[in-house]
């Protein structure tokens, strides 16, 4: 057990950095210079020469590898992701700030997603083809066509704009309002910390419509998953034994759960590695300053050490997270082995 | 039998699959007596609705089936009961073994926590009484080291032992009525007798009511007292057992009758010396297998026989015993360790596959799985061809006509060559790889269980074919099989393997009128014949083996048997046994039965 993790991670790490050196070679192969938006409009060739110093791309490009991998100086062996060429700043201060963000609007939206998807997903696998199923069948259609931004704009226009219930879209707390210390950069933990709760509801709230969009986007694979996952345990040679054994109904309900779990947590696991940066859309809407929107600027701008962190980061949280999920897997099914 | 009163009635019992607007209707309207103390044999063809019949009289039907109609059990109705007072009928007054046991088990739960699960929910015991109650009822149903099985998952567990902790779980309360679907169907031969008779004794015992689902005449013959079939979801037939074997009436039960003409006589077997020439001989062939954790699987030791031209040889014995890997050893489909394959006078076993290729002609094989062994995308035609296309220099013209000649020797006809394997019956098939293995004229067949995957009108179809084929045909062959009765009808030599190793050896006749190895007599004597006047339960001296095949992985150092054997001793349990002659063309693995022969 304790081998095998080992072994994952070992394998993860080298996963994690093999990504990392990709993406550097990949995107200096992009058809862009990153120099031509630092030194602005007509800049002569001093000025050029003096921004590529700077920025470090006048090495040839193994020794910007070194330099980013930290030969020369700080790097990512020594937990250094470098300095943003936009702002200044470390990269790692940067995701500091907007990763929670990102982490606390999925993670939130998965909780509502699952505790939505698996009662109604259960149910509707009982009783195929009753109510209940059409409605999910409708909603399937109806939410799978549409993109995501765009029924967060449907969200904002609704219950901000007409019933005015939900506070303005507009990052995690209210304008006036101060923002707690931070600790953890959780808005929702800083503020409790703090013991500020005037903020903790406002961040609340400011939640509410994003995690509704995001989990409102989530129920329908995982409401199919479940309710697949669980008509094959329902029809299953087992559960019918148990039926016939006299079990109490909680017990064979509790069985059927466990078994159809796995396919759940296995896209579950698939769903967050993707939302990491594919939550972007969600928080431009709501002005949420997340990885995602970070990820995308720092694309655009050509802020090389940015995107080689985000995804360095990414790489790494993913692996986790299978990890985890590997060995949750491990613990409801005896079949999987963890040699 | 029908004065006592009726421990369940089914009155216009029907059972239907909703797909959308209609129904798909399993069970019509079906009215079924069961009386305490009877055991009533279900039969039916797959899809006539057995195993749903099984289901609804527990008020079940698998998901999303819908069950109506009226279940009187004890005078109550189950369909009108509510959850909890049906949830105490099930599993408490009526126990369920199924068909599959390995899939009746919660694959995340071990087997302890399953069977005291159910004990709990009759009963009002702790969880750790019901723990030790699991290992004393494991224990009763013959697991040797119950203890450390109860926290084994049930994929930790053969077919055999995942059966026994079922009718562990069924028989934990004491039920009034037990249905068995097809209980014994993953089953070996002779664990499937230890575990009928055992149910027919406790049936016999404490009056309990059995319904046996099952398309096995033998087990009908030996073990039922009424017999029922169903056809269509609709009972057809519904009789005492002798009465139906004496005069069937409904067309099925004719055709059940009619295939089970099995017990026929040994094959024109004698011990006169064989002139013919030598086709095959195998001289201590072994050949084992690597599995988890760098350990060895010995799959076949010390194998020794020939085979003269005309004669055909049984290979007989249970799952597990090696008799697929010999054929598969002599058509190189595998490599020996060690021995030697001799083709008339050629070696084989050593040759490069490429010299191996003109022997391919000479050697043909039909396998169990009539559909797996034929291309499904090929016509017929193309199939049966093929051998022609890759071994012979024939025109086209000629092919065709061969390939018409080949269907019609296997009782087919014409119209099926344009057809795909999918649109065949299984017995179809199974002639369809007949006819290809015959194509090329070989000299010597391997015919490996090519009746076992077959129903048993099919099976009987087949086996005739086979008897008229080697009288027209003067065919040479293998014959591997589980199957007693089949063997002793086709092969003029038998030979019985166990575990690995062949045990006894000698023509149809001599092993089937007087067998030796204590082996081979518990193999004949947990064959069911199908005749209800000459049933296992009314012998008198059977010789049963006790629990499980050993693990071919850690065989033990005696003889193989000894652990399963009534008549073990010490010597058996100390030495290895060897293969020794006791007779013209007989020899047996076990000193005991040597030295009975010498007295």
């Amino acid at each position: 057990m304790r081998r095998y993790v080992l072994r994952r991670l070992a394998v993860g790490v080298l996963q994690a950095l093999g990504i990392t050196i990709a993406v550097f070679f990949v995107i200096r192969a992009l058809p862009a210079d990153p120099v031509s938006r630092i030194v602005g409009m007509n800049p002569t060739p001093e000025s050029i020469k003096q921004a590529r110093h700077a920025l470090g791309i006048d090495m040839s490009l193994f020794q910007q590898l070194l330099t980013f991998l930290g030969f020369h100086g700080d790097g990512v062996f020594t937990g250094s992701l470098g300095k943003s060429w936009v702002s200044g700043a470390t990269v790692l201060s940067e995701i500091a700030i907007t990763l929670p963000t990102t982490i606390q609007l999925i993670v939130t939206s998965f909780i509502v997603a699952l505790a939505i998807a698996i009662p109604i997903g259960m149910a509707t696998a009982r009783r195929p083809g009753g109510k209940l199923d059409k409605g999910v069948f409708g909603y399937g259609l109806f939410a799978g066509a549409q993109p995501e931004f765009w029924w967060g704009l449907i969200f904002i226009f609704v219950f901000y704009f007409k019933m005015g219930i939900a506070p303005a879209p507009l990052g995690m707390l209210d304008p006036e309002l101060t923002a707690p210390p931070a600790v953890t950069n959780f808005v929702l933990i800083d503020s409790l910390i703090a013991g500020d709760f005037t903020a903790f509801k406002s961040a609340l709230g400011h939640l509410v419509l994003p995690v509704l969009t995001l989990s409102f986007l989530l129920v329908g694979p995982l409401l199919k998953m479940t309710q697949q996952s669980m008509s094959r345990v329902l029809s299953s040679e087992f559960i019918l034994y148990q039926q016939a054994s006299g079990l109490e109904k909680k017990s064979i309900g509790r069985s059927t759960l466990r078994s159809a779990l796995a396919p759940i947590i296995t896209l579950t696991g698939i769903l967050f590695g993707f939302m990491l940066s594919g939550a972007v859309l969600v928080e431009s809407v709501f002005s949420l300053n997340g990885l995602g929107q970070y990820s995308v600027a720092a694309v655009l701008n050509l802020d090389f050490p940015a995107v080689q962190g985000v995804i360095l980061v990414i790489s790494v949280i993913s692996l986790f997270v299978y990890l985890g999920l590997d060995l949750l897997l491990a613990k409801i099914d005896p079949r999987i082995l963890v040699k | 039998m029908n004065q006592t009163e009726a421990l369940l009635s089914t009155r216009g019992l029907t059972v239907k699959y909703p797909y959308g607007d209609v129904a798909n209707v399993v069970i019509d309207e079906l009215d079924l007596d069961l009386y305490p103390g009877q055991i009533v044999g279900l039969l039916g063809e797959s899809g006539s609705g057995k195993s749903s019949l099984a289901l609804a009289i527990m008020g079940l039907a698998r998901h999303p089936g819908v069950v109506s109609g009226e279940v009187n059990f004890r005078g109550q109705d189950l369909l009108k009961m509510d959850d909890e007072e049906l949830r105490q009928i099930r599993g408490n007054s009526i126990g369920l073994i199924t068909q599959k046991p390995r899939q009746a088990l919660d694959p995340l739960v071990n087997v302890g926590k399953q069977i005291s699960r159910v004990y709990r929910a009759h009963s009002q015991a702790s969880k750790v009484e019901a723990q030790i109650r699991a290992v004393e009822l494991l224990r009763s149903v013959g697991i040797n080291d119950a203890e450390r099985r109860v926290s084994a998952y049930p994929h930790e567990l053969s077919g055999g032992m995942a059966q026994r902790a079922l009718i562990s779980m069924a028989l934990s309360v004491e039920p009034d009525l037990l249905i068995a679907d097809e209980p014994t169907s993953g089953l070996d031969v002779t664990i499937q007798a230890q575990f009928l008779d055992r149910m027919w004794e406790r049936a016999r015992d404490a009056n309990i009511a059995v319904l046996i689902v099952t398309q096995d005449v033998g087990i009908v013959a030996n073990y039922c007292d009424r017999i029922v079939i169903m056809e269509d979801g609709k009972i057809t037939e519904d009789r005492a057992t002798v009465e139906f074997f004496a005069n069937p009436h409904t067309d099925y039960g004719k055709k059940l009758i009619l295939s089970s003409g099995a017990d026929a006589k040994a094959s024109n077997a004698d011990v006169a010396v064989i002139t013919s020439p030598e086709i095959l001989r195998v001289t201590d062939l072994r050949k084992t297998f690597e599995v988890d954790g760098g350990k060895r699987l010995q799959a076949v030791s010390n194998a020794s026989f020939q085979i003269h031209k005309g004669r055909s040889l049984g290979l007989v014995g249970e799952s597990g015993s090696g008799k697929t890997t010999v054929g598969r050893l002599i058509l190189r489909l595998a490599d020996p360790d060690s021995g030697e394959v001799w083709f008339k006078g050629g070696r084989i076993d050593s040759i490069s596959p490429k010299e191996f290729r003109k022997y391919r002609s000479k050697i043909q094989a039909v396998f169990q799985d009539p559909f797996d062994s034929l291309n499904p995308r090929w016509p017929i035609e193309r199939v049966i061809r093929e051998p022609l296309d890759l071994h012979t220099q024939l025109s086209k013209e000629e092919k065709l006509a061969r390939v018409k000649e080949l269907v019609s020797l296997v009782g087919l006809t014409d119209d099926i060559l344009p057809l795909r394997p999918g649109s065949l019956s299984a017995g179809q098939q199974q002639r369809v790889s007949l006819a290809r293995a015959l194509a090329t004229e070989p000299e010597f067949l391997i015919l490996d269980e090519p009746t076992s995957a077959l129903p048993p009108a099919a099976r009987a179809d087949m086996i005739r074919l086979l008897k008229s084929l080697q009288e027209r045909l003067d065919l040479c062959f293998i014959f591997i099989s589980h199957d007693l009765s089949t063997v002793r009808e086709l092969c003029h030599d038998i030979a019985v393997m166990y575990l690995s190793e062949i045990v006894e050896m000698g023509t149809s006749e001599q092993v089937f009128s007087a067998p030796s190895h204590p082996y081979t007599r518990a193999l004949l004597d947990s064959v069911l014949f199908h005749d209800p006047s000459n049933r296992r339960v009314d012998r008198k001296i059977k010789t049963e083996l006790e629990g499980e095949i050993p693990s071919p992985v850690d065989l033990p150092q005696g003889c193989y048997l000894a652990a399963r054997c009534p008549l073990a001793e010490q010597r058996c349990r100390d030495d290895h046994q060897e293969l020794i002659q006791i007779g013209p063309s007989r020899s047996v693995r076990c000193w005991k039965s040597v030295e009975a022969s010498e007295r």
